[in-house]
């Protein structure tokens, strides 16, 4: 990977307009108008040579009346003019929302929902993190020190939009229950007035902790800073000190001041350096670029790219940490070796969507490869409602782990309204799936177990294909489920195979009937169904016989409001011989979190029911197969509450 | 003699032609260019074209410029429809219409307005446009569900159009930024 960067970056024209002519009047110049001229000069110059034998080569341009009968006349035929006149207003697809849905409400004659706040107030999070109010997004400087876990986070004191951006900051001893304390850092600098951007944290060997970020200056430069704490003794790490000499990094050469932003956690090489990477893009091409460091202060950037994949746009939140390709545990951001491999990932500015690849670094050319190739920004974190993720090491469990965040996906009229928006997912432990060596497991941090309260088993329930059934639990918003699923091994084996191409995204969700799928829970439903939401596996049987297996959640009858995403999201999921289809979900009010095949596939979606809330909310099980029965084995458990609150000292 | 003349008009026309387009390509504005190359690139050309260019700032703004103007655009149209919304509540109608009337109203103004149009301005200016992205997306979705609420008596469908078609083509100058 010895790519050089260019060295000139041609940023779009915006000089002056050219002057013009003998007039001073301004008009708009089009090549037409010229060509018309010539002609009108044609005829000019016939009727003089007509007349008088002779011609006379004019540049007598007839102002503004000709401009204008002339442009009425004739229209450049090379502007395309593609003017979609919207009669009827349709939500249609760029807002997220499919025509399908509508279908759904379409004897209800659906009205825009008008949100009530025991409505709004239901969607809060029970044991998920967030601030208190307000506007939530990236995930920062997430770090185990003195112990606690650390949590910084990008947040709006002003508002329940995005805006305004300074770092917030919690901290907890079991990554569950967390206690809010001041704002870390705020915009007081001319190097972060326009806000305190992502960054993570770097813990040194000597105890020290470093914070490189993002700032965005008085004149939106993206530029890196280092912070770091006040007290080095405070285990709270509540004061932070911006480094006097900031920033420590400008856009180097050929990168838009708008494109150089979230630093990583730095990771020690045997050069004697601490080496960070950043994601940027050169035109459409995103790309990683790597800096080294032996203090922090003073940078160098390394020749060439960690990785870059064309027409991907800008690369936000890049991640690079190593893998243990053994061992269960996860390993310090510096380790390297050959029983380990390396995850790329990025954020993609253009689609919302995390991606990661696995490969090999090699710390002395600081090059990695991707194992597969044609990888090209590599799989999805996550095929829901999931950003800007960010992992740490934990050196108190030795185990690696994954904050992401989870916007909203109702109006932000509705967020106004509820005085918040947007939560984190449950941390993450990351391992390397051994089994198939080609992707990670996520899995929620074990810390999750001890809010478990009451459970209930239901052992081996037959649902047969075209059913529900109703499952009786005390209540539906707060739950943690592990469920394993069988089909019958007949219907398996005498289902038809079929060339049709599944997939989640662009099916009709659970209403699509195939013989063997789908089959899964409903959740967050009310009563008479007319909320729900449909979690389930759904098995096609390919050309070739093999069985592929996908997971999907189905958000189109989640709500009667229509200001909600109803899409449909979900992946394919590996399943290997003999093993049990197993799924665990955790469900948080307005948050469910999937987590399939230990891991291998997770899709995290918020839900906004207006009927299925407090008590009215309900579990079932459903199967609408047309062919296989489902036997099913779960345990479910009631979920206590994580009692977020502010620190007070005492 | 006329026919010597008039091989001679051909010969000169053709000239003026060809001084013509190569005096094109030396007049015309770059920016008048930057316009329609955006323009082309939105769902709605037309709109786009006169919104731009009723901003004299659109002659010499880059691509992020020409988004902040759409979004002025945007603040104002859907200002003048919050204006209507409230002079039709004056106007008593009917407790169906009225209801939807003071949705419409807290969507305008909690929604596109106090919501919507600061982060998308704030966004763009600060270099994060994904965030506005989002936003201008808010807003046509907004401007929808107005409408929708009146389930096809509404009395705002062209100022609720304008607003949907002006969001539209705001986002879809956005995203040639992301």
């Amino acid at each position: 990977m010895e790519d050089t960067l260019p060295c000139s970056y041609s940023p779009l024209p915006n000089g002056p307009p050219t002057i013009e002519g003998p007039l001073d009047k301004r008009r708009p110049r089009k090549k037409a108008t010229l060509i018309i001229f010539s002609g009108l000069l044609l005829l000019l110059a016939l009727f003089v040579a007509i007349t008088v034998g002779d011609y006379r080569n004019s540049h007598n341009v007839h102002e503004n009346e000709n401009d204008e009968a002339l442009l009425a006349t004739s229209e450049p035929s090379s502007v395309s003019i593609p003017s979609e006149q919207v009669h009827s207003v349709s939500r249609g697809v760029s807002a997220g929302v499919s025509e399908k849905s509508n279908r759904v409400f379409a004897d209800h004659n659906a009205i825009s929902y008008p949100w009530n706040n025991s409505m709004l107030s239901w969607q809060r999070t029970s044991f998920h993190f967030q601030p208190e109010k307000n506007w939530m997004n990236d995930p920062n400087g997430p770090m185990f020190y003195k112990g606690w876990y650390h949590f910084f986070y990008q947040y709006n004191p002003n508002g329940a939009v995005w805006g305004d951006i300074v770092w917030g900051h919690a901290v907890s001893t079991d990554l569950i229950h967390w206690l809010h304390l001041p704002l870390a850092m705020v915009a007081d600098q001319w190097y972060d007035i326009n806000g305190v951007w992502t960054g993570s944290a770097t813990v040194l060997p000597n105890g020290e902790v470093v914070m490189l970020y993002t700032g965005s200056t008085n004149e939106s430069v993206q530029v890196q800073n280092l912070a770091y704490p006040a007290n080095l003794s405070d285990p709270l790490l509540i004061n932070w000190v911006k480094y006097s000499d900031n920033p420590v990094l400008l856009p180097p050469p050929g990168i838009n001041k708008n494109d150089f932003r979230d630093p990583t956690t730095a990771w020690y090489t045997s050069d004697g350096k601490w080496k960070f990477a950043i994601g940027s893009r050169v035109n459409t091409t995103g790309i990683t670029l790597v800096y080294h460091t032996k203090d922090f202060k003073s940078y160098e950037r390394l020749d060439g790219l960690l990785h870059s994949v064309p027409d991907t746009g800008m690369w936000e939140c890049v991640d690079f940490y190593p893998v243990s390709k053994m061992a269960g545990k996860g390993l310090d951001t510096s380790v390297t070796g050959p029983g380990v491999k390396h995850v790329m990932k990025t954020s993609l500015d253009n689609d919302r969507q995390d991606y990661y690849a696995l490969g090999i670094y090699d710390e002395k050319t600081d090059t990695w490869v991707p194992d597969n190739p044609n990888i090209g920004i590599g799989i999805r974190y996550d095929y829901g409602m999931f950003y800007a993720s960010k992992t740490f090491y934990d050196e108190q469990k030795e185990r690696r782990v994954l904050w992401g965040w989870i916007g909203e996906s109702d109006s932000e009229f509705a967020d106004m309204k509820k005085g918040w928006a947007s939560v984190q997912g449950i941390p993450r432990t990351v391992l390397l799936d051994t089994k198939t060596g080609s992707n990670l497991l996520q899995w929620p941090v074990e810390e999750v177990d001890s809010l478990r309260l009451s459970g209930k088993e239901f052992d081996k329930v037959e649902v047969k294909a075209g059913s529900v059934v109703p499952l009786d639990i005390v209540s539906a918003t707060q739950l943690d489920i592990v469920a394993e699923f069988e089909l019958d091994k007949e219907a398996l084996e005498r289902t038809a195979q079929s060339n049709v191409e599944f997939s989640c995204g662009n099916s009709r969700g659970a209403a699509q009937r195939g013989a063997l799928g789908p089959f899964g829970l409903l959740i967050l439903a009310d009563e008479s169904l007319s909320e729900q939401t449909p979690v389930y596996f759904y098995i096609a049987k390919g050309t070739d016989g093999n069985l592929t297996t996908f997971f999907c959640v189905d958000q189109s009858r989640s709500s009667e409001a229509t200001d909600v995403n109803k899409q449909i999201h979900g992946g394919y999921v590996p399943v290997l011989k003999d093993e049990k289809l197993s799924v665990r979900l955790l469900v948080d009010h307005s948050i469910v979190e999937s987590f399939v095949q230990g891991g291998r596939t997770c899709i995290t979606s918020r839900i906004y029911p207006t009927k299925a809330i407090y008590g009215a909310a309900r579990l079932f099980l459903f199967n609408n197969a047309t062919e296989a029965t489902v036997t099913t084995s779960l345990k479910i458990w009631q979920m206590n509450s994580a009692f977020i609150h502010p620190f007070r000292a005492k | 003699m006329r026919t010597l003349v008039f091989i001679v008009l051909v010969y000169l026309v053709f000239q003026i032609i060809f001084l013509s387009s190569s005096q094109c390509a030396r007049l015309s504005s770059n920016d008048d260019n930057l316009i329609e190359k955006t323009c082309k690139q939105t769902p709605n050309y037309n709109l786009c074209i006169s919104s731009l260019k009723s901003d004299p700032k659109s002659a010499t703004a880059d691509v992020t410029g020409l988004a902040l103007i759409m979004v002025n655009v945007l603040n104002t149209t859907a200002t003048r429809t919050l204006i209507h919304i409230n002079s039709l509540i004056h106007h008593s109608p009917s407790p169906k219409i009225k209801k939807a009337l003071l949705s419409c109203a807290d969507m305008y103004y909690s929604g596109i307005i106090t919501a919507d149009v600061p982060v998308s301005i704030e966004a763009l200016t600060k270099g994060n446009p994904k965030f506005a992205d989002d936003s201008t997306l808010d807003a046509a979705k907004e401007a929808t569900l107005c409408e929708e609420g009146f389930s096809g008596n509404s009395p705002l469908t062209v100022d609720n159009t304008s607003v949907n078609n002006v969001a539209r083509v705001t986002e879809a100058i956005v995203k040639l930024l992301l």
